[in-house]
C-alpha cells in the first residue's frame, strides 16, 4: 500500500472510530453525578471485611482473580524476555563479540549519593510492600521501587558490580516461585479474613513485580550494553 | 473447586518449570507438561460431564452474586466442551513437540501450560472484566510463543505484527468494558444482560450500546481474524512454532469466536443486530479461501483456510438463533481436530525435509505413508467428508440459516469448504502422488509476488529424525480421528447446549442464581438428505480444485503473456492485488483495522 493510500485510509477508519467512541460517551452518566455503583459496593463489603484498605481489598479479594491475570501477565512477559532475548545473545557471543566494561568515570559525587541512596530507596520499596495492607501502597508499588531500585547502582557508574548484584537465572526462579505463591496464597485463602492474607499476598506480589523488572531491564540491558561487537567510540552510554 | 483447579495446576505447574526447569533433565520436563495438560484435559471432561446436571459454577473467594463484587467461573455445556478441546489440543501439541524439537528449554513448556490456563480462564469467566485480563494474558503468551525461534528476522516481523494488531483490538475491547461498565456500575457478564434487559423496549437502546458492542467485539474480532482484522494471522502461523500453531488454529483463533457470541447472548441480545459480525465473517470466508488456494507454502495455506473456516464460524454465530449455533459447535469441534492433525503433519513434513513448500517436496512425501493419509482425510474432512464435524456443522447450519432465509450461506460454505479442502488436496496430490521434481527452472513459473513466502524455512529442529516416531504420528492421527467422530455426537446434548448458551436469562440464572435451566431444543440432525449432498456437491468441487491447481503447477513454461487469455491476465492481476494487500506492513494492517471498526459501527448502527 502506498503511504498516501495507507493514511487515506486510516483517516477514514479513525474518523469512523472517534464518531463511533463519541457517540458511545454521550451515553454516559454525567461527569461527577453522585451515582457509583460499583464503588459503593466495593467499599461496602471492604468495610464489612474489616480491611483497613479498600484498595487492598478490591486487588487481593474481591477481584483477587483478575490481580492473578495479571500478575500472570507479568510473570509471562519476563518470561519471554528471557527466551527471545537469550538466542540472539548466545549468537552474538559465538560471533566473537568483543566487549569491555568496567566503572564509568563518572563524578564522585555521583558514585557516593547511588551508593547512599540504594540502601534507603530498598528499604522504603519493602515499606511500600509491606505497608500496603494499611496505606496507599501494596505490592505492584513497592515491587516497581524495588526492582528499579538496584538500577541505582548503574547510574552510579558501576555495570559490573549491578551485574554481580542481579545473577538472573536466581532472579528468574524467584520470580516463577513468587507467582506461585501468590496462586496458592489466592486458593488456600478464599475466603478467609483479609487482615491476615493482604500482607502475605503483597508480599508475593512484591517480590514477583521487582524480580520481572529487574529481569526485563536485566536483559534489555544486556542487549543495549554487552551485544555490540565494536562499541563506537565515545558513546556517553556506553561504560568504559 | 474443579473450576479454580482447571486454571490453577497448570499456572503452578508453569511457575515450576519456569523456577527450576533449568535443572531439571528434558524428559522430566516433558513428562511433568504432558501429565499436567492430561490432568487438565481430564479436569475439563469431567466438567463437561458434570455441565448439564448440575451447575458448575463457583465465586470465587466468596463472593456471592447478592455481594455485587467478585469474579464468577461458570462452565455451560458449550464453554466446558471449548476448554475441553483446548486442553486436548495442548496435550497433542506437548506431545509432538517432545521428540519434535531436540533442544528446547523448560520456558517453552511454561509458557504452553500458561497458553493452557489462561484459555480454560477466559472460557469460564464470567465477569467482563477479567475475560479481558485472560484475553490479553493469553496474547501475550502467544506473541511469545510465535517469537520463539527469535534468531530468524522474519520470525521477529511476524510475532511483532501478530503483537500490535493484537493490542490495538484489546485497547478498543477494553474501551468498550468502560463504556458499558460506566452505563451500568456492573462487570458480571450475567449482572449486566439483567441490568441492561428492557434497554431495547422503549425505541432504540442507544449509541452507547452500539459503541460498546463494537469496541469490544473488535478486540474478539481481530483474534477470530474476520476481514480486515485477519492480516496478522498468516504471518503469525508462518513463522510460530508447528506445535503452537496447532493451538492457534485449533482454539485461539475460535476463542475469539467465542468472545463474540458469549458477550452478545449473555449481555446485548436484542440489543444490536449482529449484520455486521455476518458481513465480516462472509468476506473472511471468501478472502481466507482465495488466499489460501494460492498458497505452497502448507502452513500459510493452513493458516488462510483457517481465516475462512473462523469467517463461516462466524457467520454460524452471527445468524442468531440456537440451532445455528448448535451446528457452528459441531463445526468448531470438527475444525479443532482436523485442522490440528494437518498441522501436525506439517510439521511432520517440516522436521524431515526442513522446508513446508510443496513445490519442493513433490513427490517426496512417498515415505512418510501415515502422513500422507492424515493429510488425504484431514482434506476431505475439510470439504465435510461425513461423518466429520465438519459435515456436521455444515449441515446443521445451513439447515438452521436457511430457515432464517439466508440462502447465501449455502454457495458460500460449500465454496469455502471446496477451495480449502481443494488447496489442502492439492498438496497431497503434489508432495504424497507427483513425481519427484525434475531441477528444470522453467517448471516451477514465473517468479510470483508470493515467491518469497516460498523460501526455504528455518529448520525448527537442528537434527533430522531418520524416521517419525509414534509420539509425532500418534497425536496426528488422534486428533483427525477425533474431528472424524464429533459428528457422530449425538444432537440432542448439543441442541441443549446451544440453547442453554443462547439465552441470556438461563445463563443469569446459572450464573447469579445457580440455578440449572433445562432447555428442550430439537435436536440437532446432521444426517439430512440436504446435507449430505452438501457434502457431495463440496467433495466433487474440492477435487475439481485440487486436479486443477496440479495441472496449473505442473505445465511447464506458461505461454508467453502477450498470448494469454485476458481472463488469465485478469486473474494475475487479481492475485498480485491480493497479495499487495498482505503486504507485512504492520501500518497497513492498523490502517485496516481501524477501517474495520468503522465498518462494524456503519453495519450495527440502527439508523
Amino acid at each position: 500500500m502506498r503511504p498516501r493510500t495507507r493514511v487515506t485510509l486510516f483517516a477514514a477508519g479513525a474518523a469512523g472510530t472517534a464518531a463511533l467512541f463519541t457517540g458511545g460517551t454521550l451515553g454516559l452518566p454525567a461527569f461527577g453525578g453522585s451515582l457509583h455503583p460499583y464503588a459503593d459496593r466495593a467499599v461496602h463489603h471492604a468495610v464489612l471485611r474489616g480491611t483497613p484498605n479498600v484498595v487492598s481489598s478490591v486487588n487481593f479479594d474481591q477481584r483477587a482473580f483478575d490481580t492473578l491475570g495479571e500478575e500472570l501477565i507479568l510473570l509471562s512477559a519476563a518470561i519471554a524476555a528471557v527466551a527471545l532475548l537469550r538466542v540472539v545473545r548466545s549468537e552474538d557471543e559465538r560471533g566473537g563479540a568483543t566487549h569491555r566494561h568496567g566503572p564509568a568515570e563518572v563524578s564522585d559525587a555521583l558514585r557516593i549519593v547511588g551508593h547512599l541512596l540504594l540502601p534507603l530507596t530498598l528499604l522504603t520499596g519493602v515499606y511500600i510492600v509491606a505497608h500496603g495492607a494499611q496505606s496507599p501502597g501494596g505490592g505492584f508499588q513497592g515491587g516497581v521501587i524495588l526492582g528499579t531500585a538496584i538500577h541505582l547502582l548503574y547510574l552510579a557508574g558501576d555495570y559490573p558490580a549491578l551485574q554481580r548484584l542481579r545473577p538472573i537465572p536466581v532472579f528468574e526462579s524467584t520470580e516463577a516461585v513468587a507467582a506461585a505463591a501468590f496462586v496458592l496464597l489466592a486458593l488456600a485463602a478464599a475466603g478467609a479474613s483479609p487482615a491476615g492474607r493482604v500482607p502475605a499476598l503483597n508480599t508475593a506480589v512484591g517480590v514477583e513485580v521487582g524480580c520481572a523488572l529487574v529481569l526485563l531491564l536485566g536483559k534489555f540491558f544486556e542487549q543495549a550494553l554487552l551485544i555490540r561487537e565494536h562499541p563506537p567510540a565515545g558513546d556517553p552510554r556506553e561504560p568504559a | 473447586m474443579i473450576l479454580q483447579a482447571t486454571v490453577a495446576l497448570p499456572v503452578l505447574v508453569a511457575a515450576l518449570l519456569a523456577a527450576t526447569g533449568r535443572r531439571l533433565p528434558r524428559p522430566a520436563v516433558d513428562v511433568t507438561a504432558l501429565a499436567t495438560a492430561a490432568a487438565v484435559t481430564a479436569l475439563t471432561a469431567l466438567t463437561l460431564a458434570r455441565a448439564p446436571h448440575r451447575p458448575q459454577v463457583t465465586w470465587l473467594g466468596g463472593w456471592g452474586p447478592g455481594t455485587g463484587v467478585g469474579i464468577p467461573l461458570a462452565a455451560d455445556p458449550l464453554a466446558a466442551a471449548l476448554a475441553c478441546v483446548a486442553a486436548a489440543l495442548t496435550l497433542a501439541a506437548l506431545a509432538f513437540s517432545w521428540r519434535y524439537f531436540t533442544e528446547i528449554q523448560a520456558v517453552f513448556h511454561a509458557l504452553i501450560l500458561l497458553f493452557l490456563a489462561s484459555m480454560c480462564a477466559f472460557v469460564y469467566t464470567g465477569d467482563l472484566f477479567d475475560a479481558f485480563v485472560f484475553f490479553e494474558l493469553m496474547s501475550v503468551v502467544a506473541f511469545a510463543l510465535t517469537g520463539y525461534r527469535s534468531e530468524e528476522p522474519a520470525t521477529v516481523h511476524g510475532a511483532l505484527n501478530f503483537g500490535i494488531v493484537q493490542s490495538l483490538g484489546a485497547y478498543l475491547t477494553l474501551a468498550g468494558i468502560a463504556l458499558v461498565y460506566g452505563r451500568t456500575g456492573q462487570l458480571g457478564l450475567a449482572a449486566i444482560g439483567r441490568h441492561l434487559t428492557g434497554t431495547g423496549a422503549h425505541g432504540r437502546p442507544g449509541a452507547l450500546i452500539t459503541a460498546a458492542f463494537v469496541l469490544i467485539c473488535t478486540g474478539y474480532l481481530v483474534k477470530a481474524a474476520a476481514v480486515p482484522f485477519h492480516f496478522w494471522l498468516a504471518d503469525a502461523h508462518a513463522v510460530a512454532p508447528t506445535p503452537v500453531c496447532v493451538l492457534f488454529s485449533g482454539v485461539m483463533v475460535e476463542l475469539g469466536v467465542y468472545g463474540v457470541a458469549r458477550t452478545y447472548w449473555a449481555v446485548f441480545p436484542g440489543l444490536v443486530p449482529l449484520r455486521a459480525v455476518a458481513v465480516l465473517g462472509a468476506a473472511a470466508a471468501i478472502l481466507g479461501a482465495v488466499m489460501c488456494v494460492l498458497q505452497h507454502h502448507v502452513k500459510r495455506l493452513l493458516a488462510y483456510s483457517t481465516i475462512s473456516h473462523a469467517g463461516l464460524l462466524l457467520v454460524g454465530v452471527a445468524a442468531g438463533t440456537p440451532a445455528a449455533l448448535s451446528g457452528t459447535a459441531y463445526y468448531l469441534a470438527g475444525h479443532a481436530g482436523v485442522k490440528g492433525a494437518l498441522f501436525l503433519a506439517a510439521g511432520a513434513l517440516l522436521n524431515r525435509y526442513q522446508t513446508v513448500d510443496a513445490r519442493d517436496l513433490r513427490g517426496r512425501g512417498r515415505v512418510m505413508p501415515v502422513t500422507g493419509a492424515v493429510v488425504l482425510i484431514g482434506a476431505l474432512c475439510l470439504a465435510g467428508l461425513p461423518p466429520s464435524g465438519l459435515f456436521a456443522g455444515h449441515s446443521v447450519t445451513e439447515h438452521a440459516v436457511l430457515e432464517r432465509g439466508w440462502w447465501w450461506f449455502t454457495p458460500l460454505s460449500i465454496a469455502a469448504g471446496a477451495v480449502t479442502a481443494g488447496a489442502v488436496l492439492r498438496v497431497w496430490l503434489v508432495v504424497w502422488r507427483g513425481m519427484p521434481l525434475r531441477r528444470d527452472p522453467g517448471e516451477t513459473g514465473p517468479p510470483e509476488a508470493g515467491a518469497q513466502e516460498g523460501e526455504h524455512e528455518g529448520p525448527e529442529t537442528p537434527g533430522i529424525l531418520a524416521s517419525l516416531p509414534w509420539v509425532m504420528v500418534a497425536p496426528a492421527v488422534a486428533l483427525l480421528a477425533a474431528g472424524l467422530a464429533v459428528g457422530l455426537l449425538p444432537g440432542g446434548p448439543v441442541a441443549d447446549a446451544a440453547a442453554l448458551f443462547a439465552d441470556r436469562d438461563a445463563y443469569a440464572a446459572l450464573v447469579l442464581d445457580g440455578h440449572l435451566t433445562r432447555p428442550h431444543a430439537p435436536p440437532a440432525e446432521p444426517w439430512t438428505p440436504a446435507g449430505l449432498a452438501g457434502s457431495a456437491v463440496t467433495l466433487l468441487l474440492a477435487v475439481a480444485v485440487a486436479a486443477a491447481g496440479v495441472r496449473r503447477a505442473a505445465r511447464t513454461r506458461p505461454a508467453a503473456p502477450a498470448a494469454r487469455a485476458p481472463l488469465a491476465r485478469a486473474v494475475g492481476a487479481a492475485t498480485r492485488r491480493l497479495h499487495e494487500l498482505h503486504s507485512g506492513h504492520v501500518g497497513d494492517y492498523a490502517a485496516w483495522l481501524t477501517a474495520g471498526v468503522a465498518v462494524l459501527a456503519l453495519l450495527t448502527t440502527r439508523f
